[in-house]
């Protein structure tokens, strides 16, 4: 490998740890919630409302599935199925159905209780 | 090392399709056969072999034929042409191919490995920018840090891969589909 080819792998690396919190930061804390997106709107749940939640899609509907605090996508219509293969959401690691322009992004919990009072 | 190609003749657009259907096949072994990567939409990137195999011998005319033939064939054999599967694979490999011309002009201060590298960060960061527009959400940028930091070790595996095959390609031949 070259100095070039060097910089580059250095370049790219940098710019994932450059980009780590920033991408965190996109999402502004809500407790506990999965927002669940699609063409036709958004719907928030909290993940302690177990259930099925059936997003329609542009290539049909994408059913996700709020279990004990983890959401996952337990069917979709599109011929990749990624996002069925896609494991369970965490905060920055959202299930993405792009043919669908699905996606489900669990937003990073907040500690019960109060900081501080201040009068 | 890399040839000046009649266009038109058999001794270039032979070595060129074959490029091609190597790239389709191993684009469409990754989308079918093998099991997804677990970072949503990523995936190992083995066709990007071929492109750069064809950027390094016949240039960046062969590249993008290698490189968008892809993508409309195996859209085409998926049934994908023109959906969201088809822009996302598009704006991929168009942002690669871009990244590894410029810096394929660059002489010998970039190797095939460096291409591939980078073409395997400027896939996956145009991929996520074109989902963004695609969900309507910035959410699939907070795939981006592991997405980037996972194209390294790919980027390294397909342009080792590609040089190693550069190596092995006798010279005889090349000059064949040249000069």
């Amino acid at each position: 490998m070259t100095r070039g080819d060097w910089l580059v792998v250095v370049t790219v690396i940098a710019a994932a740890l450059l980009l780590a919190p920033q991408a965190g930061a996109i999402v502004a804390p809500y407790g506990g919630s999965v927002v669940l997106r699609g063409p036709e709107g958004v719907t928030t749940v909290t993940v302690m409302q177990s259930g099925r939640y059936v997003v329609p899609g542009r290539r049909g509907d994408v059913v996700f599935a709020v279990e004990e605090g983890l959401v996952s996508a337990v069917s979709a219509e599109c011929p990749d199925q990624i996002c069925v293969h896609s494991g369970a959401a965490a905060p920055g690691r959202p299930i993405i159905c792009a043919p669908s322009g699905v996606s489900a992004t669990m937003l990073p919990g907040r500690a019960e209780g109060l900081d501080a009072v201040s009068r | 090392m890399r040839y000046r190609a009649d266009h038109r003749s058999a001794a270039y657009l032979a070595p060129v399709a074959l490029l091609l259907s190597v790239a389709v096949i191993l684009g469409y072994v990754e989308s079918v056969v093998l099991p997804p990567l677990p970072v949503p939409g990523l995936r190992l990137g083995l066709a990007n072999i071929a492109v750069v195999v064809a950027l390094a011998t016949f240039g960046l005319r062969a590249a993008v034929i290698v490189s968008l033939g892809r993508v409309f064939l195996i859209a085409l054999a998926l049934g994908t042409l023109g959906g969201p599967t088809f822009v996302l694979s598009l704006g991929g490999a168009l942002a690669a191919l871009a990244l590894m011309a410029v810096l394929s002009r660059a002489g010998s201060t970039f190797s095939v490995v460096g291409w591939s590298v980078a073409g395997s960060a400027a896939h996956v960061s145009a991929q996520l920018a074109v989902a963004v527009l695609i969900v309507g959400s910035n959410s699939p940028l907070l795939l981006m840090p592991v997405a980037l930091g996972l194209s390294v070790p790919l980027g390294l595996a397909v342009g080792h891969i590609a040089r190693l095959l550069l190596s092995r390609i006798p010279d005889w031949s090349l000059s064949a589909a040249g000069r």
